[in-house]
């Protein structure tokens, strides 16, 4: 019995130093306004970067599709060649892979972070939904 | 070997096959639920304002993970019993095994329903984040705890050490639900098992969800007990066939 209370032992504290330790290396992505700032998000190298899409952004210039995204009052201008897929559309947080040359995050893949709020369709939300759009 | 622990599970079981009145009535109940909850889920509940109708994958998707953590807790739960009592340890065993089985079987349900939902509504089926890489890590986990119930070994020996694994696999669990608070990731936090306590659903998309953990909960229950139910026989068959040997053995050596 005393073996598998000391395996539980360093399995619980292994948890602990990859929870409390590790936090920037398991993070999937930096924000916008982290970008040249925290460790892990220098704008050297290839980035998640996490940030919603601004309202009346979106452009499609020939298979390119440009967009700005923004977080905490910071904005990065992206562009992806191609469509992206999902539930993709203004004001929604989006996660874009890709590296910044000359300002612009030049993507490689897009992905939606949806909320975790989940509401019913009706007539009223949509016309709702539209008209306050990213607020 | 404790001969009298497979016997005395057999005996309460109808030789016939797994089933009992009361198991017949969570067959039924889970099948009413789960009926009710394809109806719901497909032509009562409205789609989703911002996903449309990929939302309706969540019903089957959030009570697969929560029958998969039940199934496993339930596996560390029974594990525990089975090191700690001196009697009906194989039973426990037994009910630790079936779970954990079971508990495999949802928790690829989740991974699957998980995946076509991603690509819905993330535009991609899997990536590397916190939650689906620690997801697959718990998932290779029991999949192994159930490797190891299969190396040949004694029913008790068995019993040992699949009980030692098994309660320190539990421990993953915490990891795995709370993977979306502590890191950053690509998937949303618990839209009602969250740190804040609220709920952010509709009510009827609410109730649908609830009803899908209800009936995968009684499948869960349904499945677990026949399962064990067959374990029995096969641990009995397997105690029956070595007795007759020997005595087979035994006899044959008298009358040389």
């Amino acid at each position: 019995m005393l073996p598998a209370v000391i395996a539980g032992l360093a399995v619980v504290v292994g948890i602990g130093i990859i929870a409390i330790f590790l936090t920037s290396s398991i993070d999937y992505y930096c924000n916008v306004d982290e970008i040249g700032v925290r460790e892990g998000c220098d704008d050297t190298r290839r980035v998640r970067v996490q940030g919603t899409v601004d309202e009346g952004s979106l452009e499609q210039r020939m298979t390119t599709t440009a967009f700005v995204m923004s977080f905490n009052g910071v904005s990065l201008p992206v562009e992806y060649d191609g469509e992206p897929g999902g539930i993709f559309q203004e004001c929604i947080p989006v996660v874009a892979h890709g590296r910044v040359v000359d300002g612009v995050l030049l993507a490689t893949r897009i992905e939606v972070k949806h909320s975790n709020e989940y509401e019913a369709e009706n007539k009223e939300r949509i016309t709702e939904a539209e008209t306050s759009a990213c607020s | 070997m404790s001969e009298s622990m497979p016997a005395r599970g057999a005996s309460t079981l109808n030789l016939r096959g797994t089933s009992t009145p009361a198991t017949r009535i969570i067959g039924v109940l889970a099948l009413a639920v789960m009926t009710w909850v394809v109806v719901s889920a497909f032509f009562f509940t409205a789609p989703d304002v911002v996903q449309g109708d990929s939302v309706r994958i969540m019903y089957a998707h959030v009570p697969a993970a929560w029958v998969a953590y039940l199934a496993f807790v339930t596996t560390a739960i029974a594990s525990g019993f089975s090191l700690v009592r001196r009697h009906r340890t194989l039973g426990f065993d037994r009910v630790a095994g079936a779970s954990a089985e079971v508990g495999v079987l949802f928790m690829g349900l989740a991974l699957v329903t998980g995946s076509l939902w991603g690509r819905l509504t993330w535009g991609t089926f899997w990536q590397w984040d916190p939650r689906l890489t620690t997801t697959l890590f718990l998932f290779i986990t029991y999949v192994g705890y159930l490797a190891v119930r299969r190396i040949d070994a004694s029913p008790e020996r068995r019993a040992k050490r699949s009980a030692v694994l098994a309660l320190l696999a539990v421990l993953e669990i915490p990891l795995v639900h709370f993977s979306v608070v502590l890191w950053r990731s690509l998937h949303q936090e618990a839209s009602v098992l969250n740190p804040d306590g609220d709920v952010r659903l509709d009510g009827l998309m609410l109730f649908t969800l609830f009803s899908g953990v209800v009936a995968f909960t009684l499948a869960f229950v349904w499945l677990v007990i026949h399962r064990q139910r067959l374990q029995t026989l096969v641990d009995l068959q397997g105690t029956v066939g070595l007795d007759s040997a020997l005595a087979a053995r035994a006899t044959e050596a008298v009358l040389r």
